[in-house]
C-alpha cells in the first residue's frame, strides 16, 4: 500500500471511528430511553386518575340510585327511639343524616334551612310579599295624587 | 313635562313594578301549589291501585325536599293543604312544609308543619282549642285535637321534642302583620 493509500485508510478509520462513535452515542442515547418510562408512568398516572374520577362519578351515581331506590321502595330501618326525651330517634330522623351525606343533598344542605331538634325555633315563615304589594299600592297612590295636584294647579293658572 | 310630573310618573311606574313583582310571586306560588297537589293526587291514585297504605310494599314514596309527604286538613276552617318535605323558601312557596328531622304525623315524637301566614296557613287566624285537625301521610289518616295555642317570639326555642305523637302547626304572628312578623303562632295537637 502506498503512502497515499495508508493515509486514505487512516483517514477512513478516523472518520469511520468518529462516525461509529457518533452512531453508538446516538443509538445508546440515554435521554429518550430514560424519559420513555417516565412518560409512560405519567401517562399511566393520568389514565389511573381519569379512571378513578370515572369510578368516583360512577359510585356517586350508584349511591344516588341506591338512595332513590330505597326511598321509592319505602325501605326504612324500623328503629325504635331508645330515649324518651328526643324525637330524633324516629325512623325519619334516623334516615335524615344518611341523606345528608349524599353528594346531591350536600348542595341542598348548604341552603339556610331549619332542621328539627330539641328546643328548635319555629321556621322562618315571614314573607315580604304583603309589604311589597302594599308599598307598590302606596307608591301608585302617591303618584296619582301628585298628578292630580299638578292638574289642579294648571287649571288654576289658566283661570 | 316638569320635574313634578316626572316624579309622579316615576312613583306610579315603581309602584306598578312592585305590584307586578308581588303578583308574579303569588302566581309562581299558585303554580307550585298546583304541581304539588297533582303529585299528591298521583300518590293517592297509586295507593288506591295498590289497595293499601303507603307504608305497605308496592307503594311509591319519596322523602326528597319539595315532594309531598302529607296532607293536613282543618274542616272547620276549610283548610286543606298538601305538605311538602322541608321548610325552605322553595318548599314553603308550594305548600306547608314538614320540618326535616321531625316525625311524620303519626310517628312517635313531634311533627312540625309550617307555612306562610298570608298563604297556606292564613286560616289559622281562626283556630281554637278543641278544633279537629286531620292528617294523611304514609303513616295513615290521623285525627288530632288542638290542645294548646301559643304565641312566642320568633327567636324563642319553642319547639319541644316529645316522646308521644304531637302535631305542631306553626306560622308567623300576627297574621295580618305587614312586613317580617316578630312572633310565631304555634298550634299543638294530640291524637284523638
Amino acid at each position: 500500500m502506498s503512502s497515499l493509500g495508508r493515509a486514505a485508510l487512516a483517514a477512513m478509520l478516523i472518520v469511520g471511528a468518529g462516525t461509529a462513535n457518533g452512531q453508538i452515542t446516538t443509538v445508546v442515547a440515554a435521554p429518550p430511553r430514560k424519559t420513555e418510562p417516565a412518560q409512560q408512568a405519567a401517562a399511566q398516572k393520568r389514565e389511573q386518575a381519569a379512571q378513578d374520577s370515572v369510578a368516583r362519578v360512577t359510585m356517586t351515581g350508584m349511591k344516588e340510585w341506591v338512595d332513590s331506590a330505597s326511598s321509592a321502595l319505602a325501605i326504612r330501618p324500623d328503629t325504635v327511639p331508645t330515649t324518651s326525651d328526643t324525637a330524633l330517634g324516629t325512623p325519619r330522623a334516623a334516615a335524615s343524616p344518611a341523606r345528608r351525606s349524599d353528594s346531591s343533598e350536600t348542595v341542598r344542605t348548604q341552603e339556610p334551612t331549619a332542621e328539627f331538634k330539641k328546643g328548635a325555633r319555629a321556621p322562618d315563615t315571614a314573607t315580604l310579599i304583603p309589604a311589597i304589594a302594599l308599598s307598590g299600592v302606596a307608591l301608585i297612590l302617591a303618584g296619582v295624587a301628585m298628578k292630580r295636584r299638578e292638574r289642579l294647579a294648571r287649571s288654576r293658572v289658566r283661570r | 313635562m316638569n320635574s313634578r310630573g316626572t316624579v309622579s310618573n316615576a312613583l306610579i311606574v315603581c309602584g306598578a313594578l312592585l305590584l307586578i313583582a308581588s303578583g308574579a310571586s303569588i302566581a309562581r306560588a299558585a303554580i307550585a301549589r298546583d304541581a304539588v297537589r297533582a303529585r299528591w293526587a298521583e300518590i293517592e291514585a297509586g295507593r288506591a291501585v295498590a289497595g293499601a297504605r303507603l307504608s305497605t310494599s308496592g307503594a311509591r314514596w319519596s322523602s326528597a325536599r319539595g315532594t309531598p309527604v302529607a296532607r293536613v286538613m282543618i274542616p272547620r276552617l276549610g283548610l286543606d293543604e298538601v305538605v311538602v318535605e322541608g321548610v325552605g323558601d322553595d318548599e314553603l312557596r308550594s305548600g306547608p312544609g314538614h320540618m326535616i328531622g321531625s316525625a311524620l304525623p303519626g310517628d312517635s315524637g313531634t311533627s312540625v308543619i309550617s307555612a306562610h301566614r298570608d298563604r297556606h296557613f292564613h286560616a289559622l287566624r281562626g283556630i281554637a282549642v278543641g278544633d279537629t285537625v286531620i292528617t294523611d301521610s304514609e303513616r295513615g289518616t290521623i285525627s288530632w285535637t288542638v290542645s294548646r295555642i301559643r304565641v312566642v317570639r320568633a327567636d324563642d326555642p319553642a319547639l319541644d321534642a316529645r316522646a308521644t305523637p304531637t302535631l305542631m302547626l306553626t306560622t308567623c304572628w300576627p297574621i295580618r302583620y305587614v312586613g317580617p312578623a316578630p312572633d310565631r303562632l304555634i298550634v299543638e295537637a294530640v291524637p284523638k
